[in-house]
């Protein structure tokens, strides 16, 4: 785990210290370490990937074999991992014109069904994805350059899948709790102005 | 009932045409009907082949160049200087090798899927900036090749610098000079444009692209001893249909490049020029070896006894 | 089927949900009318995975953070300020230097999204200093970017070359005449825009200010170099362009400048991912839409319902802009043009219309549908990257809309706009 410093951007534990009490609190701190984690590295390390390719080219006449296949493993890495983070950040894009002309108690119901449902969906999907992968890993087929086993690019599909799912279970039980309403976990609906703020 | 069919190429090249000339058949001479999948609409090369092999897509066309990854034996076409240059001898072969018609069928069958036809699409050729004749003429030119291992030995043992690049970024690739060449049969060089970005047309004779169309194998078993025969039949048809439509296809689509840029060179190298080329490919065989094991060692001399025997 | 997937789409979409969902459901949706069930699902996933494997997609993420570590660092302020000497006393200067930028940027960089974020997050914040509204602003950033998709090289075009075997060099210059046509109409309406609501203006600048703001940006003018001499050149491709700008980025604001500790690279790291995250995960999403709705052949028994066969030209020209309007509003432009050309062709061979002409009609439309609500890639990065409801992103649109559409009835009604150019370079 690096040291992240502490003038920057947001984090899970930073500004809202995430609400659910003992060891699952622990662990979903620490399960959002790791995303922030792997979403920073990925992007990193495609950075340094693209970089050395370019570099290898002109330095020494010679493109790196394995850029491009290194880079799809990141770009899905990237994206799922990216998936939960966002989740738990309240970041996915919505359409929330209507959903915000309503009153304040539709707006709960509203928000707890639309958690319920994306949780249930995320996991389908997890479920799906976690058959796929296997569908593959039995195909036996390799990555040309890598010779690593296709199903290693997706290894972190289901994971971020699910770890959205319990994300989003994770706000409707909140919002059903509180008085107030949660965008996600970590994010209060009247605050969301604050958080972006914060994180700039 | 409806089947789907997907192939590789778009509706009006060559895949395009055989796809074609098969929903006729089967539509004219039965109650089943064909929906036609080109390039991109259901995915890429590999999308289409797992849909095939699940089932919801009955037939698929798809390159040995792509199957690599799934057959590796099926990379045995791209080993240079191995088809036949003459256009009968290279048809006679397909019809006749029990390479093709027989091992082909059973390596295929262990993946799922029926092993309908295979046939060529065209001679290819390597276009370029700068005109070559000899290896050394081509180094460290960077050539676009399909991200298949082998095409990258072949290209490395030419000499050049292969560049594998998915083919929506070839045309770009070669008009920035990322790349400053390509190799394709004939026909793609002037459907997909490749003479607007490249000066030197170069007839090698080092390869013809081959492509391979199956089926879904538990829904072929499944069907009716009719049905089978009416998909064979069609095939047939379709493949006597490209035959024809190839003869002559290198020369039409040189005349209609000709036409659009007049001031293309079109290289032939002579059998003597061709020989260091034709030295090189020993390697490619050895890496085709190494690279496929004793099963890989039966099926390349299977084709070779089967070549022998349509080149007598 | 259709009105099933489109009915729950919309719903979803109005109450609020996150944007994948209502892809997702929608596309689940026709996986359970044509397979009777989930059993398929697995090439939902399949298509996620194509929709984000793309090796030109990789410039997205990249330009973020080039453009995210240039504007929390000094090179971007350094280029607007240098821009800014110049045109800072014009009415809508700045507009028209924004809408310049993107289309500039966009056609080079061959990435719409990368456009957006590199272009939109350094001269926004200027923008909305300078008394713009935001929903112009946010408009124009991705209209303007959108440009580039008519601009060589362009993707689109180089794809509908290869499908209706037309000529790519003729489409590309083509596209030029459009592309400056519809910039020039966005730089008039910047103006009109800017004297309408009074946007003030900064006082002139002095020739010993101008040079001071060059000095200042002599280093950030290595961006625009690499990118432009670098693609145009023919030393990059658009994604190692994209690398080079955050190798370039990393050294100008870590070393020269000093803007912020390396150790703060992580973080910026960390929000890149997540910008590329939001946006990714509906491309992903949309792949799997678009997937079901071509395996149906929706749009084939669409357009044969149409009775097109012996349409006058003109007629299907339009009915061609409408189809790819429409699909261009839901589905990804590239997967339009794949499914849709073939279809038209053959009718547009009868009707003895240039393809050419038809080329650039199809391009302009991706452009005008890419910036169309619901689904449109551009407006969900300059969602994901200005942080500013879905609601205010499009709001402004409609003008831009508009200006489009005329462009596309003035191309119909004088061909020569596109025709013109590619006249005079393939004249016999
Ligand atoms: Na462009
Ligand atoms: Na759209």
């Amino acid at each position: 785990m690096s040291k992240l410093p502490s003038n920057s951007d947001t984090d899970y534990a930073v500004v809202y210290p995430s609400s659910s009490p003992g060891v699952l609190g622990w662990l979903d701190l620490w399960i959002g370490r790791v995303e922030a984690f792997m979403l920073g590295a990925g992007v990193l390390l495609m950075a340094t990937n693209t970089v050395a390719n370019v570099v290898g080219r002109f330095v020494f006449q010679h493109s790196l074999f394995f850029t491009e296949e290194v880079n799809r493993i990141l770009i899905v890495l990237i994206t799922f991992a990216g998936l939960s983070y966002a989740a738990r950040h309240g970041r996915h894009i919505r359409m929330s014109a209507l959903y915000d002309a309503l009153p304040q108690s539709w707006r709960k119901v509203l928000m707890i069904i639309m958690c319920l449902v994306t949780a249930l969906v995320m996991s389908a999907l997890a479920y799906f994805s976690t058959r796929y992968i296997l569908s593959i890993a039995g195909s036996g087929r390799v990555l040309p350059a890598l010779q690593v086993p296709v199903y290693w690019i997706y290894i972190w599909v289901p994971i971020g899948l699910g770890v959205t799912a319990i994300q989003y279970a994770m706000t409707a039980w909140q919002n059903l709790l509180s008085d107030d309403i949660y965008l996600s976990t970590d994010v209060k609906e009247a605050h969301a102005d604050t958080v972006e703020e914060a994180s700039l | 009932d409806t089947w789907r069919y997907a192939f590789e190429e778009s509706l009006t090249d060559v895949q395009g045409e055989y796809a074609k000339e098969f929903k006729a058949y089967i539509e004219e001479n039965s109650d089943h009907s064909l929906q036609l999948f080109p390039y991109g609409t259901l995915g890429e090369s590999a999308d289409i082949m797992e849909q095939a092999q699940a089932g919801i897509l009955q037939f698929v066309d798809q390159s040995p160049g792509f199957t690599g990854a799934l057959i590796p034996e099926a990379q045995v076409f791209f080993i240079p200087y191995l088809l036949p240059e003459n256009h009968d001898e290279l048809v006679s072969f397909f019809r006749n090798s029990k390479a093709i018609n027989e091992d082909f069928v059973d390596v295929y069958a262990e993946k799922g899927l029926e092993l309908l036809s295979m046939f060529p699409e065209g001679e290819v050729v390597i276009t370029t900036k700068e005109p070559f004749e000899t290896p050394d003429d081509l180094n460290g030119v960077k050539v676009r090749v399909m991200t298949n291992p082998l095409l990258v030995e072949s290209y490395k043992a030419f000499g050049a610098t292969p560049t594998p690049l998915p083919w929506g970024e070839v045309y770009g690739g070669l008009q920035t000079n990322i790349i400053q060449g390509q190799e394709n049969p004939m026909f793609w060089v002037e459907s997909a444009k490749m003479f607007e970005v490249t000066d030197v047309i170069t007839f090698t004779g080092h390869n013809n692209f081959t492509t391979a169309v199956m089926a879904n194998k538990p829904f072929f078993d499944g069907l009716s001893d009719d049905d089978q025969a009416l998909i064979r039949d069609g095939m047939k048809a379709a493949f006597d249909h490209i035959v024809e439509y190839q003869r002559g296809l290198g020369e039409r689509s040189l005349e209609k490049i000709k036409e659009q840029k007049p001031e293309i060179q079109v290289n032939r190298l002579t059998q003597a020029q061709r020989q260091p080329f034709r030295d090189a490919a020993q390697e490619v065989e050895a890496k085709f070896i190494e690279m496929t094991g004793e099963r890989g060692q039966a099926i390349l001399d299977q084709f070779k006894a089967d070549l022998k025997a349509v080149q007598q | 089927m259709m009105a099933w997937m489109l009915g729950a789409m919309i719903v979803l979409l109005l109450l609020g949900f996150p944007m994948m969902i209502p892809l997702i459901v929608g596309a689940m949706i026709g996986f359970v009318f044509m397979f009777g069930g989930l059993d398929q699902m697995n090439f939902m996933i399949q298509q996620f995975m194509a929709g984000i494997r793309p090796a030109s997609l990789i410039a997205v993420p990249m330009f973020i953070l080039a453009a995210d570590i240039m504007t929390r660092g000094q090179s971007a302020d350094r280029l607007i300020a240098m821009v800014m000497s110049f045109i800072g006393h014009l009415k809508g200067g700045l507009a028209i230097s924004t809408a310049t930028a993107c289309t500039l940027f966009g056609a080079v960089s061959g990435s719409t999204q990368a456009t957006v974020v590199a272009v939109g997050s350094s001269l926004r914040p200027k923008m909305l200093k300078a008394g713009y509204k935001d929903n112009f602003v946010l408009a124009l950033i991705v209209n303007a970017s959108d440009i580039a998709f008519l601009i060589p090289p362009s993707i689109g075009m180089i794809i509908y070359g290869v499908v209706s075997n037309t000529s790519i060099s003729e489409l590309f210059i083509a596209g030029i005449g459009p592309g400056l046509l519809i910039l020039v109409m966005f730089a008039a309406y910047s103006v009109f825009y800017a004297i309408r609501h009074k946007v003030p203006t900064e006082p002139k600048s002095s020739v010993k200010e101008r040079l001071l703001a060059i000095k200042q940006a002599v280093w950030p003018l290595g961006f625009p170099v690499i990118i432009v001499g670098g693609i145009y050149g023919g030393v990059f491709s658009p994604t190692e362009a994209a690398a080079a700008c955050v190798l370039y980025a990393v050294i100008l604001e870590f070393v020269v400048f000093r803007s912020f500790p390396l150790a703060s690279l992580f973080a910026i790291a960390k929000s890149t991912g997540l910008t590329t995250a939001v946006v990714f995960i509906l491309v992903a999403a949309g792949a799997a839409f678009s997937w079901i709705i071509s395996f149906a052949q929706i749009p084939q028994t669409l357009i044969a319902s149409l009775g097109l066969a012996d349409a006058s030209p003109i007629m299907l020209m339009i009915a061609i802009c409408v189809s790819f309007f429409i699909g261009c509003m839901f589905v990804d432009p590239i997967v339009v043009i794949l499914i849709l050309v073939p279809i038209f062709a053959p009718l547009v061979e009868a009707a003895g219309i240039d393809p050419v002409l038809v080329g650039v009609l199809i391009t302009l439309q991706v452009a005008i549908g890419s910036a169309t609500p619901p689904f449109g890639c551009d407006i969900f990065t300059a969602i994901a990257i200005f942080r500013r409801p879905y609601w205010e992103v499009i709001k402004g649109t409609p003008p831009f809309i508009v200006m489009l559409l005329v462009v596309a009835g003035l191309l119909i009604a004088f061909p020569s706009i596109a025709l013109f150019l590619r006249d005079l370079a393939f004249a016999d």
